[in-house]
């Protein structure tokens, strides 16, 4: 496969990820906002500020200064092209990725991710954004469930398939380290029997923020433990959203990459991919929660990012 | 063309209320509500439906065409403007008989154009006997001298030729130009197929429409015919300027119908004359190249060297045979507007034939007695650039304005190399969905002609349509459409 193709495949596949999580965290934040009124009172900009740390963007001035900050952070997250994190930003990626590609992919995979463009760029759709935030959202939501469906689907599981399957994953594990180490921050000391309900609430949040609030509720029982959640999102084998999962789906996928190169040697991108897998295979629960946790998923984090530069180095052009 | 001509009269009291009949050949009605007997039948089904039908399968077909992301780009930055290439749901019909002509001509055609080819950068025969003169090929810009004596894989140069065909007010076939470097469109003429089946299904029911599905396979033995050495299982690849190119669209759908990879200049690389491209696995080695890159862009070693989209070495790497490329180098001088008036003279001279399908009539301002005939004309003439296409670099002499005349009149005088000159044809007409109802616009027709181990003719052709009323000017980029283009098979 070409290196060039190797490259979009896997940034066409990241983009859409990363459009899928900044429209799932807009949506429960949509939700948390009016379930919050019921609990406290008040302005609750909090969660919406934390989205930005959250996705790593530096957010301008004037939204942070905007009168209504929630709407401000909305229209900066969701259409504003100058923001690269924005969804219609990384749907625009994903896309011009895609085209640059297009000889390769399957076709229902562009037509997918095309429609999905012209949908989200149709200013009467757009308005939903406002009026119906919930079905905006669900529609990137939907826009990448097609996608990975048609991609899996029809398309023969080989390289290019993992290179995509590489993307996704990686992406996948790097939000959710990313949204439970702020999150944590922000909530870990809501333990006084009178926040139990906001703690709840706010952690119901942080799960369905990474899908995984039924699969939680399948195996713990009762309220929320922030423990649980950390025990869960981080080191569940089989959940496919855990950070273990979706880094083991990544070695995976390289592993099916790299095995196909006669007389192989163990790679960078492997090594650094291998060193954080161990951490979330071997390491204690008790002893993640003793230490000091943001620094731990700190760590995980930086290891990813070495993952992704390992990984550039050895399949981007020249 | 004005419809100060026509011979109006209504021809139906439904959508084809009001349909005129010009004083151009109309491909559907023989006159005013007489349908010819090959679009009887699709007349009817026409006749049957309402303004609201023709709006709704027309904006069924702009949807699929916009879903696809059908269309060409003009970019940007980084977000470019796509713009869609309509589509007219109608159809254009040709009969069995009337193709077999078509196919033959067109045949014929080819096959002269490629001994020229070969002749011109070998022996010159043809220059020695004086059939053509060598100052044109000398003096044109798409002649390569740095070609000569370069031997081609099977002596073919144009393996794939887009020949445009336009019709008189008599219904003739003449031939306009044809495109022998790199032409396109072929992606349109099947992708309307597809969404014709998909948006109009039921008026296939009476027809057997012949199948051009087999393109894609048909180049593709094309290009394995070409393989150096005669190697059996070569690597093809498509080579593309990239995602901002205008046909961007096609070379990723030929690509991928034919199963080969779509590289770009920075894919590939030439070491010891020959061609690799980079892979995750290494570098991988290149045997054909469908290149969709002009020859100035084509390597910055032998070309243009500002050019960043073409591979160094690559020129040499096919002189040296360890590469074969389609189209050839160099074939720009068969299409040459002023090589041109001279491929009936070819086909006389190679095949002992006369030709079967005609040129337009050419006058060229190097012969004294065509330079008088030009200049006291240029009102009612078109006058083409040789180097220019697309509709670009022309007067149009009914249309012009005394001032453009002028500015011609000293340009032709000037550089009588690099003008033709024709009559003003108005093109043939046919009915076209506009506003909920028909209407006669213009057409020509592009069929598609492929050179390997024989020459094919995909049974269909890009049918262009100028969508503006009483527009002659078909192109793209200039308000052009197309349409689905039926051959049947008896």
């Amino acid at each position: 496969m070409l290196s060039r193709v190797a490259d979009a495949l896997f940034w066409m596949s990241r983009y859409l990820e990363r459009a899928e999580h900044v429209a799932r965290l807009l949506d429960v934040c949509f939700h948390l906002e009016l379930d919050l009124h019921g609990v406290l009172a008040g302005p609750h900009e909090l969660q919406w500020t934390s989205l930005a740390a959250i996705l790593q963007q530096q957010m301008p001035e004037q939204t942070q200064a905007a009168a209504s900050p929630q709407a401000a952070i909305t229209h900066w997250l969701t259409f504003d092209l100058e923001n690269p994190g924005s969804i219609m930003s990384c749907v625009s990626r994903a896309r011009a990725n895609a085209r640059s590609v297009r000889g390769t992919i399957n076709s229902g995979m562009w037509r997918e991710l095309n429609m999905l463009h012209i949908q989200l760029s149709d200013p009467g759709f757009s308005r939903q954004a406002v009026e119906s935030p919930h079905e905006y959202y669900q529609a990137v939501e939907r826009g990448s469930c097609l996608f990975q469906g048609v991609c899996d689907a029809p398309l023969n599981h080989d390289e290019g398939w993992q290179f995509i399957q590489l993307g996704k994953h990686l992406e996948r594990a790097e939000k959710t380290l990313r949204i439970l180490d702020i999150q944590y921050h922000l909530l870990h000391d809501l333990d006084s029997p009178e926040d139990l309900p906001l703690a709840n609430l706010l952690w119901g949040a942080v799960l369905r923020s990474c899908r995984a609030y039924e699969a939680y509720q399948r195996i713990y029982v009762g309220r929320i433990e922030p423990e649980h959640v950390v025990e869960f999102l981080l080191l569940h084998p089989h959940f496919p959203r855990s950070a273990r999962y979706c880094l083991q789906s990544a070695s995976d996928a390289l592993a099916a990459i790299e095995g196909l190169a006669p007389g192989r040697k163990l790679s960078e991108a492997d090594r650094e991919l291998g060193l954080v897998l161990g951490e979330l295979r071997y390491r204690e629960l008790e002893q993640i929660m003793t230490g000091d946790l943001h620094e731990f998923l700190g760590g995980l984090q930086k290891q990813c990012g070495l993952v992704s530069r390992a990984l550039q180095r050895r399949y981007s052009l020249r | 063309m004005s419809d100060a001509t026509a011979t109006s009269g209504p021809v139906g009291d439904d959508l084809f209320r009001g349909y005129k009949i010009g004083a151009v050949y109309d491909e559907m009605f023989e006159s005013p509500g007489r349908p010819r007997p090959h679009y009887q039948a699709l007349h009817r089904r026409l006749q049957s439906l309402t303004p609201e039908d023709c709006r709704r399968r027309k904006a069924m077909t702009d949807l699929s065409m916009r879903q696809d992301g059908v269309g060409f780009t003009v970019y940007r930055q980084e977000e470019g403007i796509e713009r869609v290439w309509p589509m007219d749901p109608v159809p254009r019909i040709i009969p069995a008989a009337e193709w077999e002509t078509l196919e033959r001509g067109l045949v014929q055609r080819l096959t002269a154009l490629n001994l020229f080819l070969k002749d011109v950068y070998h022996d010159q025969l043809i220059l020695r006997d004086g059939v053509v003169d060598p100052r044109l090929i000398f003096e044109g810009t798409y002649f390569r001298r740095e070609f000569m004596g370069a031997t081609v894989p099977r002596d073919i140069y144009i393996h794939v030729c887009g020949t445009d065909l336009i019709r008189d007010a008599d219904g003739r076939y003449f031939v306009l130009e044809d495109n022998g470097r790199t032409p396109s469109g072929v992606s349109y003429m099947l992708q309307n197929r597809q969404v014709l089946k998909r948006v109009f299904p039921q008026i296939f029911n009476q027809y057997d429409v012949r199948a051009t599905e087999d393109y894609p396979a048909a180049l593709l033995d094309v290009l394995k015919h070409i393989a150096p050495g005669g190697r059996p299982d070569p690597t093809v690849v498509l080579l593309s300027p990239g995602m901002y190119n205008s046909a961007y669209f096609e070379h990723t759908f030929l690509a991928q119908r034919m199963g080969v990879e779509l590289v770009e200049g920075r894919d590939l690389v030439v070491d010891q004359n020959r061609v690799f491209m980079r892979t995750t696995l290494g570098r991988a080695r290149v045997d054909v190249i469908y290149r969709r890159i002009d020859d100035d862009y084509l390597d910055p070693l032998t070309f243009r060297p500002d050019s960043t989209l073409g591979v160094p070495g690559l020129v040499n790497a096919y002189r040296a045979g360890h590469v074969a490329l389609a189209n050839s180098i160099g074939t720009g001088i068969a299409d040459d507007k002023g090589v041109y008036p001279f491929v009936p003279d070819m086909i006389r001279y190679y095949l002992k034939q006369d030709p079967v399908l005609p040129n337009v009539e050419t006058f060229r301002p190097l012969v004294p007695s065509h330079m008088s005939h030009i200049l006291a004309n240029l009102d009612k003439l078109v006058v083409k650039t040789v180097n220019e296409s697309g509709g670009y670099g022309m007067l149009i002499g009914p249309a012009s304005t005394a001032a453009q005349r002028a500015e011609f009149a000293a340009a032709v005088r000037a550089r009588p190399r690099d003008f033709i000159a024709q009559p003003t044809i108005a093109l043939s007409q046919h009915p076209t969905f506009v506003d909920g109802r028909l209407e006669g616009r213009h057409v020509d027709l592009r069929p598609f002609v492929l050179c390997g181990e024989k020459i094919v003719v995909v049974p269909g052709g890009l049918t262009r349509v100028a969508l503006p009323r009483g527009s002659l000017v078909v192109n793209s980029s200039q308000g052009g459409g197309s349409k689905d283009t039926w051959v049947l098979a008896r």
